[in-house]
């Protein structure tokens, strides 16, 4: 089965100017995102695959799907290691 | 025996058998003259000593107070460790429970400013309104003016020289952020505007309010020649520093709300609340022009150097 990626419980998001900022209540700590990064978290107010995150980032920016998919890639690396996602299958 | 209650204007509702207490926190509530924007109630007993308690959740540990909050309970209990004394706020509503003894009494002065106000904060989140450490003040014109930061980078100070031309006085430091009428507002806790040695040299300023506890002088804004305030709907944010010369440079929205964030602590501790509050900020950001502020010394030689610097500033304002 194809992993989802959930935001964490944990986390809240406000959207301002273009970017995002993050609360991560558990940690007790705070983020900034950028366009794209915001673009991805708000997609998983319902949790996605890789694939459906890809295409909500293909939707929003005139980039090629490679460009798109490392986008993703490593937004959703970064996320994950700071504790905001979870991916279950 | 019945508890005695005494219900202030607008709604906190204190219930209290000890007599003494009951008059203590209710000069404290009276003066800080804020309208109360629902019905809360503070159940307030007098006890020998403090019985145990256990909760296992995480300890925050802040200068004088001790913080466990969120889930699973969703209550708040704060320990003061200068006295013995508790207070549990209610998951939901806004009431608390305080416990103080009688060595916490004897120290009212000082639970004012440390456990009473952070358990106030804490029960006035369950009515919308939210913390923010800074000072509120209008100008002249009626705009209003938000500066954020720590203790020491010169806000009070500020907001005194500012009241010395006239300007409004919200508050120098304890500042509630409220939705009305589709803006953002800041409410401010009246207290005495509270200068350090330095900032009263800087003014020129002699006498005042005694605080001998907090090694302060305060002065109420009418006292420094201006006028004291309830609302203001800010239009400029400014998170000041000292340096030596002022000046003022804008900052981006985000890079404002994540300052904000810094300084309005408890959106960190309560899952429940902490989306509005951060949706509010947001919204503070929004409505307003931010700026990275350098107070100098020049700001006490000609005061109107600040405002002239944001105006500057404006017109390169990335917004």
């Amino acid at each position: 089965m194809t992993p989802r990626y959930h935001r964490h419980a944990d986390l809240r998001l406000t959207a301002l100017a273009g970017e995002g900022v993050v609360l991560h209540m558990k940690e007790r700590r705070y983020f900034t995102v950028n366009e794209t990064g915001l673009t991805i978290l708000e997609a998983l107010r319902e949790p996605k695959s890789f694939e459906e995150l890809v295409a909500a980032i293909l939707a929003e920016y005139e980039v090629t799907r490679e460009e798109a998919e490392r986008t993703t890639r490593e937004f959703l690396t970064r996320c994950s290691e700071a504790g905001l996602l979870e991916e279950r299958a | 025996m019945s508890a005695r209650r005494s219900t202030l204007p607008g709604g906190c509702q204190l219930v209290c058998r000890n007599r003494r207490a009951r008059a203590l926190l209710q000069a404290w509530l009276d003066a800080a003259q804020l309208p109360w924007p629902g019905r809360l109630r503070l159940d307030v007993t007098v006890v020998a000593e403090l019985p145990p308690r256990s909760d296992a959740r995480e300890v925050f540990s802040q200068p004088s107070v001790a913080i466990q909050a969120g889930p699973p309970q969703d209550t708040v209990h704060i320990e003061w460790s200068v006295a013995p004394a508790r207070a549990i706020v209610h998951p939901t509503k806004p009431r608390a429970e305080l416990l103080l003894t009688p060595a916490a009494l004897e120290k009212f002065e000082i639970a004012e400013r440390s456990f009473l106000l952070v358990t106030l904060l804490f029960v006035l989140r369950r009515l919308g309104w939210y913390h923010v450490h800074g000072a509120a003040v209008t100008d002249p014109a009626g705009q209003g003016w938000m500066l954020v930061g720590n203790s020491g980078t010169g806000k009070s100070t500020t907001t005194a020289l500012l009241a010395s031309l006239g300007w409004g006085v919200a508050t120098d430091d304890i500042s509630f952020l409220v939705e009305r009428a589709g803006a953002i507002e800041l409410i401010g806790f009246r207290s005495a505007v509270a200068l350090r040695q330095g900032g009263l040299e800087l003014l020129g300023r002699h006498g005042g309010l005694e605080l001998a506890r907090r090694r302060k002088q305060g002065f109420w804004p009418e006292e420094l020649g201006g006028s004291a305030t309830l609302r203001v709907q800010p239009r400029y944010l400014l998170f000041p520093q000292l340096g030596e010369r002022t000046g003022a440079k804008p900052l981006a929205a985000t890079r404002a709300l994540t300052e904000l964030v810094k300084w309005s602590m408890w959106i960190l501790f309560e899952p429940l609340h902490s989306q509005e509050h951060l949706d509010l900020l947001g919204r503070l950001v929004a409505q307003t022009r931010c700026f990275e502020a350098t107070l100098g010394p020049d700001l006490f030689l000609d005061p109107t150097l600040l405002p002239k610097a944001v105006d500057d500033s404006s017109l390169s304002s990335p917004r």
